[in-house]
């Protein structure tokens, strides 16, 4: 930070305590373990070392565990852990897309709603979220779905203007109770512009909430992604946990559960790591909670 | 003492904020709260103001509405014969150079999440104050004047008592060296302990400065200590206004003189009649007619509950004592 010869106290920022705090939650380190081993997963999909191969024929129909093809083939002799692991960087490319978008139009909006409370700002913002929030979720999907033909990333668009608004209503609750503190008046008393204040003093002091927001909507994009591929609103060309377990659908009455419980395990391992990683991170941040 | 002719550095004239008070689906107003009522005062350079009252009659919002912190619904706000609430946007902002605040919450008033000297220097860039280097040496000096050392300067304030947090509030306040400073109950959230030093720095600063201060407080200890002359409020409208050692040798408002008489004397053998005050504050939403305090006056006539009290000189006329009483007129 700054280069002036001052004698070297041990600094303590609010973040290095939050991290200490996480860093001695054993359950939420074990579960960031799993989530940064699904990562990992992700990455090496995206940059071709694995699962190149998830939409070659390399076996029969309906092959048993063996080998060769850890969690057997499909119907027309796809190697299922091929499709599962593939699918796991869908699911992260879904969430973080997602989560990040949603996060940063929620917090952006949200924070203007409570900067400009009482005003028609904010009538504006808070009515766009009611009539967000009032559209049932499927039906708001598979119409942009439909409205978009083909676009891969309808889905997104459809989760990310949905999503937002319960970030959006979090943080400017959390404005509007931050800006009357005294340290935004004193800002102003200094003539620090207004959309400064909001970068500067305001915004900083949500984060708490943002990130456990992103977490939460993270795991809530990777669930909706594979329901949504299961109707068919979803994942177009790629694979995905959801397209595996609609693909199962006709398997499981046939007696082969591979691609369901493929799919179902690896989804179940990632959203439950994110979820206990997500509480543990609230809990770090929670300034009221010593620990 | 300043002469009579001297133009005063800050003149409100006529102040008022209302609140307004919206209810019902169409957001309409449906009441007023009249947090100040039509207040008027002057300040000389390098004078302290005090103005006190109970909680709830308007002092603090005087203060920032005096500021445009809230927008005052009418009256003037003169800073050297101008007139500041005229100003747009953009012109208050060389004009807030000059005034400044301090507020009561030490706790509330330093952004948690910035260092020390990230809070001092923020007026210096805001308002581009010489160079990068030069503002760091400017932070330093300022916690040297607050008495502090430069080894805090990154720290947070989390880390700081509450005497210390007000101190590096009063350097903030100080970095763009204003000519009046509204101090808003600065000692009130601290230890006993604590206070005397925080307002021998403000009384020190007075002094070597020059500053004027309009300093806000319902202690009247400590009012009397700090101030060269009160002002008494009561329910958004100032009572009661005197130089301060004429105000508490004489008080000459019912109000004043209930206040007075709450101050405890360290004389187990000095007896006094106490002032006691029936009822609480009326709610500034529906204010009484007439005077304002005609509910709870023990010497309540009947023109009081009717007629508005103007405000009248009791005092000489080169030491003046304003006083708003039918008792006087």
């Amino acid at each position: 930070m700054s280069a002036v010869a001052i004698p070297a106290v041990r600094r303590e920022s609010l973040w290095s305590k939050a991290a200490w705090k996480l860093a001695r939650d054993r359950t939420g380190m074990i579960a960031l373990a799993f989530v940064l081993l699904y990562m990992l997963v992700a990455v090496g999909v995206t940059a071709g070392w694995w699962a190149a191969d998830w939409s070659e024929v390399r076996g029969g129909k309906w092959e048993a565990m063996s080998a060769a093809h850890w969690f057997g083939t499909n119907l027309i002799g796809q190697d299922i852990f091929a499709r599962a692991v593939y699918s796991t960087k869908t699911a992260f490319e879904v969430g973080l897309v997602v989560a990040v978008l949603a996060t940063v139009i929620g917090a952006a909006l949200g924070a203007v709603a409570g900067f400009f409370n009482g005003s028609w700002i904010d009538e504006v913002l808070l009515w766009l979220m009611g009539v967000l929030d009032s559209i049932p979720f499927y039906l708001f999907v598979a119409a942009i779905v439909f409205a978009m033909q083909d676009n891969p990333y309808a889905m997104h668009i459809a989760m990310i203007s949905t999503f937002w608004t319960s970030v959006g209503r979090l943080i400017r609750g959390e404005v509007i109770k931050l800006r009357g503190l005294e340290y935004v008046e004193a800002a102003h008393a200094i003539s620090v512009p207004e959309f400064v204040i909001i970068i500067r003093h305001i915004l900083p002091n949500t984060t708490h909430i943002l990130l456990v927001q992103a977490t939460i909507m993270f795991v809530s994009a990777i669930k909706s992604e594979v329901i949504l591929s299961f109707l068919g609103l979803g994942v177009k060309d790629g694979m995905s946990w959801g397209l595996m377990i609609a693909e199962s659908s006709q398997e499981v009455m046939a007696g082969f559960f591979n691609n369901f419980l493929a799919a179902s395990v690896l989804m179940f391992g990632l959203v439950m790591a994110f979820n206990m990683f997500s509480d543990a991170l609230q809990d770090a941040l929670d300034p009221r909670k010593v620990g | 003492m300043s002469g009579r002719d001297q133009i005063p550095l800050l003149d409100v004239r006529n102040l008022t904020k209302y609140f307004a008070v919206r209810g019902g689906l169409l957001r309409r107003v449906v009441a007023q709260v009249r947090a100040v009522d039509g207040v008027s005062l002057s300040i000389g350079k390098g004078r302290t103001y005090g103005l006190v009252g109970e909680s709830g009659c308007g002092k603090s919002t005087l203060g920032r509405a005096i500021l445009r912190l809230h927008e005052p619904t009418s009256g003037e706000v003169l800073l050297d014969g101008h007139d500041i609430l005229k100003l747009r946007r953009s012109e208050l902002i060389d004009r807030r150079r000059r005034m400044q605040v301090i507020f009561q919450d030490p706790f509330a008033s330093l952004s948690p999440r910035r260092t020390v000297a990230q809070i001092i220097r923020e007026p210096l860039d805001v308002h581009r104050i010489g160079t990068a280097a030069e503002r760091e040496e400017r932070v330093i000096a300022l916690l040297d004047d607050v008495g502090m050392g430069a080894e805090i300067r990154d720290r947070y304030p989390h880390e700081f008592s509450g005497g210390q947090r007000q101190r590096i509030g009063i350097a903030r306040a100080l970095a763009l060296e204003p000519d009046f400073i509204v101090a808003d109950e600065p000692v009130s959230a601290l230890d006993v302990s604590v206070q005397s030093q925080v307002l021998n720095l403000i009384a020190g600063l007075k002094k070597t400065r020059g500053i004027a201060f309009l300093f806000i407080s319902h202690d009247l200890a400590v009012i009397q200590h700090v101030s060269d002359e009160i002002g008494v409020m009561y329910l958004g409208r100032l009572v009661e206004h005197a130089l301060v050692d004429d105000l508490y040798a004489a008080p000459k408002h019912p109000y004043t003189k209930a206040l007075m008489s709450a101050i405890p004397i360290p004389d187990p053998k000095t007896k006094r009649s106490r002032i006691i005050l029936k009822g609480d504050v009326p709610s500034p939403m529906n204010p009484p007619s007439g005077c304002p305090f005609h509910t709870r006056c023990p010497d309540v006539m009947e023109i009081c509950r009717s007629v508005v009290p103007a405000t009248i000189n009791v005092g000489r006329k080169d030491l003046p004592h304003h006083v708003s009483c039918h008792l006087y007129s």
